[in-house]
């Protein structure tokens, strides 16, 4: 009896900093784990009281904004509050001059991206699910796409973050300016914590004028060290790419609109598995003007198999973007791993994939960015013979046994009953002891995404 | 004494320098003054702008100079592992014959070291396309205040956890010290272009920064001198600038030769269209060097014509250039002091130098107020108080005017995670509690004889 009198308590403690439209009970589970509750709070400084409110009953809080990546990580031990950024979804000034540009977390990032194209201007980021992604939720789980090569990351971009505490103060990191040195890089500190420092209410950016011109090279090699000799004379050479992926046999199967759907686990491929080609691609994109374009057909010269523009370049890129998720519509208990090598380890970290993934039952199909070796590595189970919870965690430990030191290897998805027996953020990191000081420093009564993250 | 000194404002003469040679011996240095609770400080070469390096009387000052070995250079994996010590331009020059360099480049990358670099998150005039120190370094292995080793990072650009390597950047020796540096190296540019357009009035150039940078360019390096010192500079190094101008741009152009050439006649004629007198570009290297003369020179050059000056590090948003340097007229008239205008301004970082008369007490204090009015403001259009130059203890007054009592007790709980004591790099960065609420505390102090050979 007590605990219903609680439970109603807290639902309206939550009801009454948020109203009550914006609290109900349940709905959401994060790997098995409900949520008690889901608050979507409309302004920073409820934010902040909600968390006060969940730091004095030492209430365990999800930060959360559209839901595309809460299953990764961790089992949660318990999700008392999730709570949702989603209604701080305003741009709060944006100034082309400048080219800066500053958001509620709950904001779509494609929402954002739009209002830049008015400008003629662009983030070049191109993270999967952009369309619903928040920007809060990109910052907090540091995700990257092809642009990656050419024009960095989330930690290049972002030049100012507002959150709020665990204990429920309101503060901030960097500014409004595109350099800044005044105080601790906050940012960086925030961009891939997964909400376990802090719930991210703000950010600004810096922004860029778009691309006018682009086109794509799609170069095909019969085997693995091939594509990796013509990857290192890209990098060699005087030509800077703003995309340089490489692409196992496998992938493409993934770069393409899914068969019509039906069970995921009676998915067919599209082609006889007799015509799955053995080629390995890199494939470029560049831009610039009709002799910059031209520049690169020449030094490419016959390794280019074909070259895409326009409304086929945005949708080949779309679909690179959008690789683990393919794999994932098409078979619900695939596994990705994330894996962050140095640039001459690509091949190394690819060659382990493709020897681990068979002996677990699994089919390895993966592309990556070749120029700074962030690899999205897919595991498709096999229909035929499918591999037990057990074998996903033998197999993710077989594949970081293999991969160069310095290297490291998360599980992005796999089913929820593997993640039982194994650490899906990988072996222990050397910092790790510090990484606790942190997460102690900013979170003492372990209330933000308890169990979910490394720290 | 050397050690008294950085090429800031202030002096202070520390008890005792340590010259370690390994991570191992700055190791056992932390862990004794740990547990005599004794201050260290750390220091590169001495070049910062911001009294980062300065250390009281009952201090020990932990000098990195004798860890200066590159020890490894990475090509195919675009890296290279430094010891701290290690001088910026040094490693760019090594990395050359390989197509490679080091990209940031403050202007005293002749003497300043990649661990002070580190400390500072510096920048320089070639960070506006390719960012700055933060945006280079993936890997460290840093020394705790209780002389615990730690590896940040590595190779790799991105790693699982925390991005504690982009944590510690420019965090001002007050979170560890970094003995080993692992960084990136970037390919040597196939073609560059170096321009310098001249104009006849201070807003002219202005608005042909915001027109460049708007107009899909980024250039490598976008800077901006005003009439008064290009006057001043001219009179020091003949760098080839016309004397009757307002002001002038150097703009350079860097990447593939088809894209530079695009690029150089697209900033040629935005520089036209925005009432450039004239636009010239360097022909060849001798003339390009000519052309950065000018600019690595000036503030040497002021210093043969006034005995005191102070530089500020403040930043605005890039359209708020012209009223800025109007704003920073008005003050100089108000003050009677004569300011001179170097800045990088295709990020809107601007560096006014106040000259002024050390010897008369009366135009010391009006350059301070010259000072404190410039930076509010900078912050008042939404800008900050430093864009490379790092807090240091210069400009730790200046924090609470930028960031609540609740931004800093973050800040300040973070550093004592690291620490806690505040043993390491003491009263740097974050003003003490009761100081947080003081925004009218002491002003930054002015620099009496600029180090002689040290530039911005």
């Amino acid at each position: 009896m007590s605990t219903v009198v609680t439970t109603n308590a807290i639902e309206r403690d939550l009801a009454s900093i948020a109203g009550e439209a914006w609290v109900s009970q349940g709905r959401f589970e994060i790997n098995g784990i409900p949520a008690a509750y889901t608050v979507s709070p409309g302004s920073v400084d409820e934010v902040a009281a909600i968390m006060r409110f969940a730091h004095d009953r030492e209430l365990v809080v999800a930060p959360a904004g559209e839901l595309t990546k809460q299953q990764v990580g961790g089992v949660p031990e318990r999700v008392d509050i999730l709570l949702s950024t989603r209604r701080l979804n305003h741009v709060e000034h944006y100034d082309p001059g400048d080219l800066t540009i500053g958001v509620g977390a709950g904001i779509h990032f494609a929402e954002m991206q739009r209002k830049l194209a008015e400008h003629q201007q662009w983030i070049p980021f191109d993270a999967p699910n952009l369309n619903t992604a928040t920007v809060g939720g990109l910052l907090a789980t540091a995700s990257l796409g092809p642009l990656k090569s050419g024009f960095g990351g989330m930690r290049d971009f972002c030049i100012g973050i507002q959150f709020v505490t665990a204990e429920g103060r309101i503060a901030k990191g960097g500014g409004r300016v595109v350099k800044n040195v005044a105080g601790y890089d906050l940012m960086k500190l925030m961009i891939g914590s997964y909400g376990s420092l802090a719930v991210i209410t703000r950010a600004n950016f810096k922004v860029f004028p778009a691309t006018r011109q682009t086109r794509t090279f799609v170069c095909s090699f019969p085997s693995l060290t091939e594509a990796m000799a013509f990857r290192d004379s890209i990098l060699k050479s005087p030509l800077t790419p703003i995309c340089l992926e490489i692409i196992s046999p496998r992938a493409p199967e993934y770069l393409c609109e899914p068969p019509t759907a039906h069970d995921p686990d009676e998915y067919v491929p599209s082609q006889p598995i007799g015509r799955l080609s053995n080629d390995w691609h890199v494939v470029l994109r560049a831009s610039g003007s009709d002799n910059v374009l031209a520049r690169y057909r020449r030094e490419l010269g016959p390794a280019v198999a074909r070259e895409l523009e326009g409304r086929a370049e945005d949708q080949y890129w779309s679909w690179v973007s959008h690789f683990e998720y393919s794999i994932l519509q098409r078979h619900r208990n695939a596994m990705v791993i994330h894996s962050h090598v140095a640039i001459q380890n690509t091949g190394a970290a690819i060659q382990a994939l493709e020897r681990v993934a068979p002996d677990y039952n699994f089919i390895p199909a993966m592309l990556g960015r070749a120029a700074t070796g962030n690899l999205v590595m897919g595991f498709v189970p096999l229909s035929v013979d499918p591999p037990s919870a057990m074998q996903y965690a033998n197999c993710a430990s077989a594949f970081r046994a293999l991969l160069p030191a310095g290297s490291s290897a998360m599980v992005r998805h796999c089913p929820k009953e593997a993640k039982g027996h194994f650490d899906v953020w990988g072996s222990s990191p050397t910092d790790l002891a510090m990484m606790r000081a942190v997460k102690r420093a900013m979170d003492p009564k372990n209330i933000l995404n308890r169990g979910r993250f490394i720290v | 004494m050397l050690y008294e000194y950085d090429a800031g404002v202030e002096k202070s003469r520390p008890g005792a320098v340590v010259f370690p040679q390994n991570t191992d011996q700055v190791s056992r240095v932390l862990r004794l003054a740990h547990e005599k609770k004794v201050p260290v400080v750390p220091r590169g070469a001495g070049t910062g702008l911001s009294g980062g390096a300065i250390a009281r009387k009952e201090a020990i000052v932990l000098s990195l100079s004798r860890m200066n070995r590159i020890l490894e250079i990475d090509i195919p994996n675009q890296r290279a592992v430094v010891q701290p010590g290690v001088v910026n331009l040094e490693l760019s020059n090594a990395t050359a014959p390989f197509g490679f360099y080091y990209a940031p480049d403050p202007s005293s990358q002749k003497a300043c070291t990649i661990g002070g670099n580190v400390a500072e998150n510096s920048g320089g005039p070639h960070t506006l396309a390719l960012g700055v120190t933060a945006n280079h370094v993936t890997g460290l292995e840093v020394v705790l205040p209780d002389g615990r080793i730690m590896e940040l990072g590595g190779k790799a650009q991105d790693s699982c956890g925390l991005d504690l390597t982009g944590f510690f950047v420019g965090s001002e020796g007050t979170l560890g010290i970094a003995t080993r540096i692992t960084v990136r190296l970037t390919r040597l540019p196939e073609s560059v272009a170096t321009l310098l357009g001249i104009f006849n009035t201070v807003q002219d150039a202005a608005n042909t920064v915001v027109a460049i940078t708007q107009s899909g360019i980024t250039p490598a390096a976008l800077e901006m001198l005003d009439g008064w010192l290009l006057r001043t500079i001219e009179a020091a190094v003949h760098a080839g600038y016309p004397l009757d101008s307002g002001a002038v741009l150097l703009i350079e152009l860097e990447g593939m030769k088809e894209t530079v050439e695009e690029q150089a006649e697209a900033v040629r004629l935005a520089c036209m269209q925005q009432k450039a007198r004239e636009v010239r570009r360097a022909k060849t290297e001798q003339e390009r060097q000519l052309l950065w003369l000018g600019r690595k020179t000036a503030f040497g050059a002021i210093g043969r014509i006034s005995s005191s000056y102070y530089t500020q590090d403040g930043v605005i948003p890039r359209t708020k250039i012209p009223e800025t340097l109007a704003e920073i007229e008005r003050v100089a008239q108000k003050y009677g002091l004569q300011i001179g205008n170097v800045f990088h301004a295709g990020d809107g970082n601007l560096h006014p130098l106040i000259l002024f008369d050390g010897r008369d007490p009366q135009k010391t204090a009006n350059s301070r107020l010259a000072g404190k009015e410039i930076m509010s403001y900078c912050l008042s259009v939404g800008g900050s108080i430093t864009g490379e130059h790092g807090v240091g203890s210069e400009k730790m007054n200046l924090m609470p005017l930028m960031f609540t009592d609740d931004d800093l007790a973050v800040m300040m709980r973070l550093r004592n995670a690291f620490n806690p004591d505040s043993i390491l790099n003491p009263q740097k960065v974050l003003p003490e509690t009761h100081m947080c609420r003081e925004i009218t505390g002491p002003l930054p102090q002015a620099k009496v004889e600029p180090a002689p050979g040290v530039h911005l």
